[in-house]
């Protein structure tokens, strides 16, 4: 498989991911920048390195799940490893624009 | 896996507990028990229990069942023992209340129910403190808000230790002679090791772990936390080991006391700085409504504070006792819990419903399970209930104090209606509500499935 074709199943499956929303903070994982990789390992497996905002969480389990779902249902996915880390920690530093703004995180910094 | 799970039983025992929080409040709308009656009448004492272990120590258990594990980012040890644990709990405050009503005379029967509830209770807690115990004992070292959570369950242990022996005293089988003495000199340690180290310790742990959760504060352990640790376990250490042993040996416990007092007031000073940092740092500033609620809560801790050095100061504690208890069991314990309920249980709800279909279905967010702007202003009721009810007690004014216990009556209803409400999920709009795949929450019964 070239690089672009992974690439673009890579991109797939971040999109699908979106579905999956954090219950805690209500943005969706991504945009949180609790997905710390997607990658295709090889032809129709995908690997995705995720976390969730505190060690410990008790939506861990339902979080892992649900992304292992959304990344599965992307055409051209047979197969989804999912892998929850702590290394390194989340920080909500990690978050997108989207994410931050919703939050009202960047408010007080672009005050300044 | 890394983490915990669901705890089966939490909504169980946090419905108890609103269940025994609103009996209390009627009863104190009713003019049931202290001020209209006397401190130590048995109506007081049935109000006291009803307050301190049907709603505070119910619902501490069960948020520390599911919080603990997220604490020590370990499972709870001896899930299985939590069932008998909530019964005992439940059976063992049924019958002491019983007593209680036996001894107003209320309740004729030879049935002895204070010694029943003092058998009781003990193991309900007993089975608590073992799974709790057991789940912090496997995670050692413990990282800072789980070592609060320890001291708290030993004081827990302290707590129903002495109130087991009070339930033989008032039963009868201690002798009276001792019961003057038990009354004058270890009531108040009673009162202290449950107030200030069972529910308020433990509280101030968990708000370590929750408040930067919350918000998206900064949560790494600082130097003030540490001596809010020191200086609150010393103060405990005072009352509970240190009065008792000086009582014996010189007859007062003068020095424990300043002890324990000064220490005390460390702690609260660090633990006001850490609260500033945490609201101050936040990286969060759209706070959601527990946070700006729980806001009430710090306040009446402080205000307690402030009210005890007050009362020291002009020598009138003995006469406004039930004023500083009222503020710290309404205020700071019952604002906080009622305030983080309102994020919990939304939570939970949400998790046991969409947490099953989550990545397969679009969900609603756990936000729209509540109505904010609905619900702040049952917040700002109740704290004002809340300060007009302290003021109306330092003024020996029961009538006036009847009123505004409606008024927290009032506005603690609309909050559990609207817990209810979250757990049917009522908010949600009904084309989104139920997604194939998802199961109706029970309101209190765990599901079957669980993660």
């Amino acid at each position: 498989m070239s690089d672009k074709p992974r690439e673009s199943l890579a991109e797939s499956v971040r999109q699908s991911l979106r579905m999956v929303i954090d219950p805690e903070l209500g943005e969706n994982v991504v945009d949180l920048g609790l997905i710390y990789e997607v990658s295709v390992v090889e032809v129709g497996v995908v690997h995705v390195e995720m976390t969730t905002t505190t060690a410990g969480c008790p939506a861990a389990a339902y979080l892992r799940d649900a992304v292992g779902s959304a990344a599965g249902i992307v055409e051209g996915i047979e197969r989804v490893e999912v892998g929850l880390t702590y290394d390194p920690p989340w920080t909500p530093e990690m978050m997108n624009a989207d994410a931050r703004a919703h939050l009202g995180f960047g408010r007080k910094a672009a005050g300044r | 896996m890394i983490g915990s799970s669901l705890s089966r039983w939490t909504m169980a025992f946090f419905t108890g507990a609103v269940i025994f929080l609103i009996a209390a409040e009627c009863l104190m709308v009713a003019g049931y028990g202290f001020p209209a009656m006397a401190a130590e009448a048995p109506e007081t004492l049935l109000l006291v229990h009803t307050v301190t272990i049907g709603w505070l120590s119910l619902l501490m258990c069960g948020a520390l069942l599911q919080f603990v594990p997220v604490l020590v980012v370990q499972p709870l040890r001896d899930e299985i023992l939590v069932l008998p644990a909530l019964l005992c709990l439940l059976a063992g405050l049924t019958s002491l209340l019983a007593g209680f009503l036996g001894l107003t005379g209320m309740l004729d029967t030879d049935i002895p129910f204070l010694l029943i509830g003092g058998c009781l209770l003990p193991i309900g807690f007993g089975l608590v403190l073992w799974t709790l115990g057991r789940t912090l004992w496997q995670a050692r070292p413990l990282p800072l808000p789980a070592r609060f959570v320890a001291v708290g369950l030993t004081c827990l242990a302290a707590t129903f230790l002495l109130g087991t022996f009070f339930a033989h005293i008032l039963s009868g089988l201690i002798s009276d002679a001792v019961m003057i003495d038990f009354r004058t000199k270890v009531l108040p340690v009673h009162a202290a090791a449950g107030f200030g180290g069972w529910l308020t310790f433990t509280a101030i742990g968990v708000s370590y772990r929750l408040l930067p959760m919350f918000m998206l504060a900064p949560d790494a352990e600082r130097t003030t936390n540490h001596i809010v640790w020191w200086s609150g376990s010393i103060a405990l250490l005072s009352i509970i080991m240190g009065a008792p042993v000086e009582f014996i040996l010189a007859g007062s416990a003068r020095i424990a006391s300043v002890i324990a007092g000064l220490s005390a007031m460390v702690a609260l000073v660090c633990y006001g700085f850490d609260l500033f940092f945490f609201y101050r740092n936040r990286k969060r500033r759209n706070i959601e409504l527990n946070s700006k609620s729980a806001i009430g809560a710090f306040a009446a801790l402080y205000l307690s504070a402030a009210l005890l050095l007050n009362l020291l100061a002009t020598g009138t504690f003995a006469n406004h006792a039930g004023a500083l208890i009222y503020l710290v069991a309404f205020g700071w314990l019952t604002g906080l819990g009622l305030s983080q309920l309102y994020k919990i249980v939304p939570f939970l709800t949400w998790l046991e419903c969409y947490g099953p279909v989550m990545g397969r279905k679009p969900t609603p967010r756990v936000q729209d399970l509540m109505v904010e702007r609905r619900d702040g202003p049952w917040f700002v009721l109740y704290f004002a209930g809340l300060l007009g009810g302290t003021v109306a007690l330092l003024a020996d004014a029961p009538n006036l104090f009847r009123i505004t216990a409606a008024m927290t009556l009032l506005a603690t209803a609309a909050i559990v209606i609207e817990l209810v409400l979250a757990r049917r999920l009522f908010n949600v709009a009904a084309a989104v509500r139920f997604p194939e795949g998802t199961t109706r929450p029970h309101l209190f019964l765990p599901a079957i499935r669980n993660h």
